[in-house]
């Protein structure tokens, strides 16, 4: 059962993905085409293609083979400049149903990619999880500091793409592993999204996270057997759909649902923010060993 | 009364209060810290990594337990150095330059650390002249490790290995490659000495490299 208001950027076909990597590899068009077809009719919104560190030729053939078997929008994901002008050359909006495609991401460091809005008017995920101090290249620490990274970065977009608007505005504000998260990510990010949430300047935005980065590294089942990813990931899309998440980029075979404030994953997460750092790290390990 | 055995329990369970505290007593009891590190801690740490191996650990145990490693090494490492003791080998370590991710390449110094490297970590978008200048300052038989999570930032671990040949430390040094999108195909590429894909991992890399 879908979650109402949360649209689902289809993650499969990401070079990332060690089966995807292997289709890659072997010039497995049919497994892909497959891969598509299948995000497709499971409910995906949008179908992610991540070629990794292949040519530009590569990915616009991506791009075509992936468009003959969907009327779904492409999401183009790399940070590489050629690759993005590729993926958006080949992307035919006709063939989806005139839909852009969204291109993943531009942060504030990349913002030449807004460079490609004349070959193609595009969707852009906006990554705000870094920003630029004194000339050199930080990670956002602190919410104010992705809150100003969205602000500048929204504006660029603006001036830059005309006929933007900030409803084809995406947000990623980052998120990290929570079986990492020994700095108070999860808080950034949560506040953050509070900030840019409750200030006019950003009304009818979108936010999205690539969700299966929150629960990387983490072990599949608890003690008791029950799953940890799904109840967790589902706690984040809990915790943020009310401050704007609206979009993931995630699987369509995972069940997301709202949780209930005394689902024990609900219980982890809102513990974690209460208790950054170590503790959290603990707290995590705690929702995954005991029963 | 000095139990140093708990130090080791207290490092696999990732009890870092415990850790000082077994630690300080071992020490006040006069045991040699040398023979805590090489008996008692490392071991430790072995066996936090040989359960991660077999997915019986995960990567917050990796990370508790190298938190209770550190402290423990904190109290020994006045002594470790007045004794002379010497560490397994020199790790410079850093995401190289245009990526600003560390969430791995501080596990793997963690890790390291833990497993007794004597670690400097350069930190995050780090130019090659920085990793040369730091090779240079840890002389021969020093280990290089380079992190990248984008497939756009991998390349500049070519132009580091690059700059290394150009200042003549390429032969003195050993270099160790990782991050998501690095795979062992492309460290041979690039010409590396090792690839992991993991911390625990990076750990017995390093450990074949320097012969210890």
């Amino acid at each position: 059962m879908p979650i109402e208001g949360l649209s689902i950027i289809g993650e499969s076909i990401n070079d990332s993905v060690p089966s995807t990597h292997q289709m890659f590899e072997a010039g497995d068009w049919d497994g892909i085409m497959e891969l598509a077809r299948t995000q497709d009719a499971g409910g995906a919104a949008y179908i992610d293609v991540n070629v990794g560190m292949r040519t530009a030729d590569f990915m616009a053939e991506a791009v075509r083979r992936i468009q003959q078997v969907t009327r779904k929008p492409l999401a183009i994901d790399t940070p590489d400049q050629d690759l993005a002008r590729a993926g958006l050359e080949a992307y035919d909006p006709a063939k989806a149903d005139g839909q852009p495609p969204i291109l993943n991401s531009i942060s504030p460091l990349r913002t030449r990619m807004f460079d490609l809005w004349a070959i193609q008017p595009f969707r852009p995920i906006l990554l705000v999880s870094e920003h630029e101090v004194d000339g050199r290249a930080q990670p956002c620490r602190t919410p104010e500091e992705t809150y100003r990274a969205a602000q500048c970065l929204l504006r660029e977009a603006l001036r830059r793409c005309p006929g933007l608007g900030n409803q084809d505005c995406i947000f990623d504000p980052g998120i990290a592993p929570i079986g990492s998260d020994v700095e108070g990510n999860l808080v950034r990010l949560i506040r953050a999204m509070e900030m840019i949430h409750n200030d006019p300047e950003f009304a009818g935005v979108h936010f999205s996270v690539g969700l299966s980065n929150f629960t990387v590294m983490l072990p599949s089942r608890r003690a008791d057997g029950s799953p940890v990813k799904g109840p967790l990931e589902s706690a984040f899309i809990t915790k943020a759909k009310p401050l704007g998440l609206d979009m993931i980029v995630g699987s369509v075979k995972r069940r997301y649902e709202l949780l209930p404030p005394e689902h024990p994953a609900m219980q982890c997460l809102e513990d974690c923010l209460q208790r950054p750092g170590f503790d959290a790290l603990m707290r995590v390990r705690q929702f995954y060993t005991e029963s | 009364m000095a139990k140093p055995e708990e130090l080791y329990d207290a490092i696999l369970t990732g009890n870092a209060k415990m850790a000082e505290e077994a630690a300080q007593a071992a020490l006040d009891a006069n045991i040699d810290p040398n023979e805590l590190l090489t008996k008692y801690m490392i071991p430790a740490m072995d066996e936090v990594g040989r359960r991660f191996e077999c997915n019986e650990y995960f990567v917050p145990e990796l990370l508790i337990a190298a938190r209770a490693m550190k402290k423990a090494l904190e109290l020994l490492t006045p002594r470790l150095a007045a004794a002379g003791a010497k560490a397994a080998g020199r790790v410079v370590i850093g995401t190289v330059q245009g990526d600003l991710h560390d969430i791995g390449k501080n596990l793997v110094a963690s890790m390291l650390e833990g497993g007794g490297f004597e670690v400097t970590d350069l930190g995050i978008d780090v130019p090659p002249e920085r990793f040369v200048e730091a090779a240079r300052e840890k002389g021969d038989g020093a280990i290089v490790a380079m992190s990248a999570l984008l497939t756009t930032t991998m390349t500049m671990m070519k132009k580091v290995i690059q700059a290394l040949e150009e200042a003549g430390l390429r032969s003195k040094v050993k270099v160790i490659v990782g991050g998501a999108p690095v795979t062992q195909q492309y460290a041979e590429q690039i010409g590396a000495d090792g690839y992991s894909d993991n911390a625990s991992g990076a750990v017995a890399l390093a450990r074949r490299l320097v012969g210890a």
